[in-house]
């Protein structure tokens, strides 16, 4: 009731203000009448009376002032009153509002752009039911350092039918298939999967269905559900698609579904897909019968069942592989593993976002200090208002509310073109993102990021207004208002706005620091000599439908042809046909064994990568040949078999003895295990990336082991695309069925393969410059309020006979006190931040010297100049002006 | 200062106004002097703190108020204390005389 009564009552005078106030007014009125009768009757004048009633019983606007202020009206009325104060307040200063606000609104603008890719790659969860649920199951050999590799198919079944702790589970390999009968022949994304894939991830399509159990088995119809952007871009968004066929490699498979554009499969960016059930797979469907010593699966993913803890899956898992184990020796030492799905999808770039994140958090922070300063500054040039308003009687609440309302209203304007920012943000680094990031179509300005964008607003709001407010609302009016002229200004805020510059000083140093060590990695990076030689080359693959060109001897014939036809073509001697490329493709590793060493143990084989190349390769990758000879054209099929080794794998294997005429037993199982003599040794390139130690190379004649499709590398003074129009030429004449896909320039691939480094330098370059500029500002602010306080004081001296120079070297001591301490304070922040970034940087320390000692001398130098016009200004001090100033 | 007399144990104030009120309904004027002569001159009532009460009470349900005129043919409003009014001050005074009385046997015991 009385809840009821105090909402109703609270209403009545805040909608009906002027009767509320009109009663109270009688009220006061007949109260103060009263009293001062009172007064009369004792025996005093009406003057007399009304005088000592006011000084006893308290003024009536007062009175009314504190009446008023009892009810929770009042607070609503005093916010609105606050807001518009507070809004006329910076309109009447547009230039300190519009600083303020554009350095707000690029910090929190900032803030929110790289928030919504941290939203959408790290912390929204995965886009399917439960997915928590959703684990990725690989097999894992520890003692040999592998902990994450596919398991064969025999292992899948085994687990997926004795399980007890999965509600569902299912295989996927991805490849690509050519996809022909619409358009121009061109490769699709294709995921092969086991029949429970769409229901681990319990995802329900757009039309038609998913696969059921029935279309993994063999001899089932071939059956393959598409993706919505594949539906629409292709088949024109053909209502009728369900039911009819596409031809995939040369062979018919039939629509069943449509997955809607929202589904993706995990760890995949592609939005043009096509899955078909496993066993439906040119490629992977052979393999199903394999030994399972061959771990192929790309990967195994498993939905847990609801209550079912890691631990007793882990228990389950341990008990199946211990059991696997001993049926096939080949398992031994292989255990089976689980890894929740979001942290495999996110895994390997947390650790770059989440330092994005805090270096624009600490651009952030610059701004704040930067915004406290200007506010320090205006608190001290307002706090005659502020004293007025006190000595009327405002309350110490009431004015630290009012000038937080500033605050508010000038976080929520920076927050609302903050956002703006972002938007323009978002749009703009998405392109720049590498395209590896995972998920990175998802990253998108929502709820959650305005809201995030919004309580960080408040949040800074807090952050920069609290101690410019509180020092103004602890003024003291009698100081203020006194008659004593003030030199200068009180030690509270002077030391706060000191003390403030060295924090920016010494954030600033971090970021520097951190822009500066990714920097020199980066460079470091791409110094690197790939072991070849990547300019004018140009690379495209060719594949061939594995049903119609089904042998390695058609395989060989093509390829045979396609090279003759090619060098055949001008300025395309230099061509080669060859295997995975370095660091474009990364690698196939093989293990092999050293004919005439002893057997390895087992599950611990020697690996090297493997590479068929035709006999031009090596010239046109510009590998140079160390020792021996290269493939010639005599290398064939029926010719002895050879290899080529790398000098890392010589010096691996062969420490101390020639390995030509060496023999090594390996084989890529297309063609089978044999054994091929060591010909020659060719130089090392980095297989794998720039990053990475170049891996043991193994080289065989493409003749000898043809591939079913392979990369195309032509290294010519000609354009790019006059040497892909020659290989599509070519390579049309003989089938015209057939796909050119994946051209790149190799200068080009280089730069894709840095481009996560690259984004991460840039942004934190970026940052750093930010904050830089934000410092300078800060200590201009600093230095030239300093000046400006101090214009008395500088009079003094030069009257007095100081030199110019002299007062120079006064304000620049300030300045350099300033950068100084910021330093020392910096530089230990710099060396406990800089070991959270060790795993980024490549052939730099984090405790790098050299990058330490650049960002504090750019920071001197910095504060320097920004301290050099308002020391102009100390410099040219009239002494007649400076003392009549105050 | 008068101020610092009212300087009051956070709730007595609106005790003794209820208090005032229980013996017959009062204007504010009338509530002031009743508690000054009651009290010997020791709570002398700002205006600001005497109607500031008035108002949570008036909002609390504890009184009612009513426009009348005064015995000088001015308009003042009279306030009542109402039954949920009597029944807190019934508990309060209850309260109130234990809790002295407690504080009174610590002050003596020493």
């Amino acid at each position: 009731m009385s809840l009821l009564r105090d909402v109703a009552s609270g209403l009545r005078s805040l909608f009906r203000k002027d009767e509320a106030d009109r009663e109270l007014d009688e009220e006061l009125g007949a109260y103060l009448e009263m009293a001062v009768e009172d007064k009369i009757r004792q025996g005093m004048s009406r003057q007399e009376a009304v005088r000592a009633v006011r000084l006893e019983r308290g003024s009536v606007e007062v009175t009314k002032e504190v009446v008023r202020s009892g009810g929770w009206e009042s607070l609503v009325q005093t916010c609105w009153q606050d807001l518009r104060f507070g809004l006329r307040t910076l309109r009447k200063s547009p230039g300190f509002t519009a600083v303020v606000v554009l350095t707000l609104a690029l910090g929190i603008g900032a803030n929110t752009a790289i928030f919504s890719i941290v939203n959408a790659v790290l912390l929204r969860p995965l886009p399917y039911a439960n997915p928590g649920q959703l684990v990725i199951v690989p097999e894992a050999k520890l003692e040999a350092g592998i902990s994450r590799a596919g398991m064969s198919y025999r292992a899948f079944t085994e687990l997926r039918d004795t399980n007890r702790v999965f509600s569902a589970i299912a295989g996927l390999g991805g490849h690509a298939l050519v996809l022909t009968g619409y358009g121009e022949p061109s490769e699709v994304s294709t995921v092969a999967v086991t029949s429970d894939f769409f229901s681990v991830l319990a995802a329900e399509p757009l039309l038609g269905r998913v696969f059921i159990r029935g279309d993994g088995e063999r001899g089932a119809a071939s059956a393959a559900v598409i993706s919505e952007n594949l539906w629409r871009n292709r088949f024109g968004a053909d209502p009728g698609i369900v039911g009819r066929s596409i031809t995939l490699d040369m062979r018919a498979y039939t629509v069943i579904g449509v997955m809607p554009a929202g589904f993706h499969t995990p760890f995949l960016n592609q939005t043009d897909q096509v899955w078909i059930p496993l066993v439906q797979d040119p490629l992977f469907s052979v393999w199903m019968t394999r030994p399972p010593q061959e771990h192929w699966m790309n990967a195994v993913i498993a939905r847990m069942r609801p209550g079912v803890s890691t631990t007793q899956v882990q228990a389950e898992l341990d008990t199946i592989g211990a059991r696997l184990a001993k049926e096939f020796p080949t398992e031994k030492g292989w255990a089976i593993r689980i890894e929740p799905l979001q942290q495999t999808v996110t895994g390997d770039v947390k650790l770059p976002l989440l330092l994005l994140l805090g270096a624009v958090g600490l651009v952030l922070l610059i701004a704040c200090a930067n915004i406290a300063n200007l506010l320090l500054s205006r608190s001290t040039s307002r706090s005659k208002e502020i004293a007025i308003r006190i000595a009327l009687g405002a309350g110490k609440r009431r004015i630290v509310r009012q000038l937080l309302t500033e605050c508010a209203i000038l976080g929520l304007l920076g927050g609302l073109i903050g956002t703006v920012v972002a938007y323009w943000g978002v749009a703009t680094l998405v392109p720049l993102l590498p395209s590896s990031l995972p998920r990175f179509h998802a990253i998108r300005v929502d709820g959650q990021v305005l809201l995030f964008a919004l309580a960080l607003s408040l949040a800074t709001s807090l952050l920069f207004g609290l101690a410019p407010v509180l020092s103004a609302a602890g003024s003291d009016p009698h100081q203020e208002l006194g008659d004593g002229a003030r030199v200068g200004e009180s030690a509270g805020p002077r030391r706060a706005r000191a003390f403030l510059a060295v924090g920016e000083i010494a954030l600033a140093m971090v970021l520097l620091t951190g822009a500066g060590l990714l920097m020199r990695s980066f460079a470091q990076l791409t110094s690197v000599n790939p072991g070849f030689q990547p300019n004018h080359v140009v690379k495209a693959m060719v594949s061939l439908p594995q049903f119609q060109y089904s042998t390695p001897k058609q395989w060989a014939a093509f390829s045979e042809e396609l090279m003759t036809r090619l060098q055949a073509q001008p300025g395309m001697q230099d061509s080669a046909i060859a295997g995975p490329l370095p660091i474009v493709d990364c690698c196939i590793s093989l293990a092999f064994q050293i004919v005439g060493n002893p057997l390895p143990q087992a599950g611990m084989d020697d690996t090297a990568n493997y590479v068929p190349a035709s006999p031009r390769y090596f010239s046109v990758m510009g590998i140079p040949l160390v020792r021996g000879r290269l493939f010639n054209e005599s290398d064939s099929s029926s010719s002895p078999a050879v290899a080529l080794i790398s000098e890392a794998l010589a010096k691996r294997y062969f420490p101390n003895e020639d390995p030509l005429g060496r023999r090594l037993m390996f084989g890529f199982p297309a063609n089978g295990v044999v054994s091929r003599e060591i010909v020659g040794i060719v130089g090392d390139v980095h297989d794998v990336s720039l990053g990475k130690e170049p891996g043991p190379m193994l080289y065989v004649p493409y003749a000898q082991a043809p591939l079913y499709g392979a990369e195309v590398v032509v290294r010519s003074t000609m354009g790019t695309s006059a040497v892909v129009g020659a290989i599509r030429t070519v390579t049309h004449a003989i089938d015209k069925n057939l796909p050119v896909t994946d051209i790149l320039s190799l200068p080009d691939a280089l730069n894709e393969s840095v481009a996560q480094p690259r984004f991460r330098t840039l942004l934190l370059g970026l940052f750093g410059a930010i904050a830089l500029m934000l410092a300078a500002v800060g200590i201009f602010g600093v230095i030239s309020y300093s000046v400006s306080r101090r214009t008395h004081e500088l009079g003094i001296r030069v009257a007095l006979g100081a030199q110019p120079r002299s007062v120079l070297a006064m304000i620049l001591r300030e300045t350099l006190a300033l950068t100084l301490i910021g330093n020392a304070v910096g530089v230990p922040c710099t060396i406990a931040t800089a070991r959270l970034i060790t795993h980024l940087l490549f052939n730099v320390t984090p405790y790098d010297l050299v990058t330490l000692a650049l960002a504090s001398l750019v920071l001197v130098a910095v504060g320097a100049l920004a301290s050099y016009i308002p020391a102009r200004r100390a410099m040219k001090v009239d002494p007649m002006v400076a003392l009549r100033h105050e | 200062m008068p101020e610092k007399q009212t300087d009051l144990v956070q709730g007595t104030l609106d005790m003794l106004i209820l208090k005032t009120l229980a013996l017959e309904p009062m204007h504010g004027y009338g509530i002031s002097v009743r508690m000054e002569q009651v009290s010997k001159g020791v709570f002398r009532l700002n205006a600001g703190s005497l109607f500031l009460a008035i108002q949570r009470l008036l909002r609390d349900g504890l009184i009612e108020g009513e426009w009348k005129p005064t015995e000088n043919n001015r308009r003042a409003k009279y306030y009542t204390v109402t039954r949920k009014g009597r029944k807190r001050l019934s508990n309060e005074t209850r309260e109130w005389v234990r809790q002295v009385a407690a504080i009174a046997r610590i002050l003596e015991a020493s």
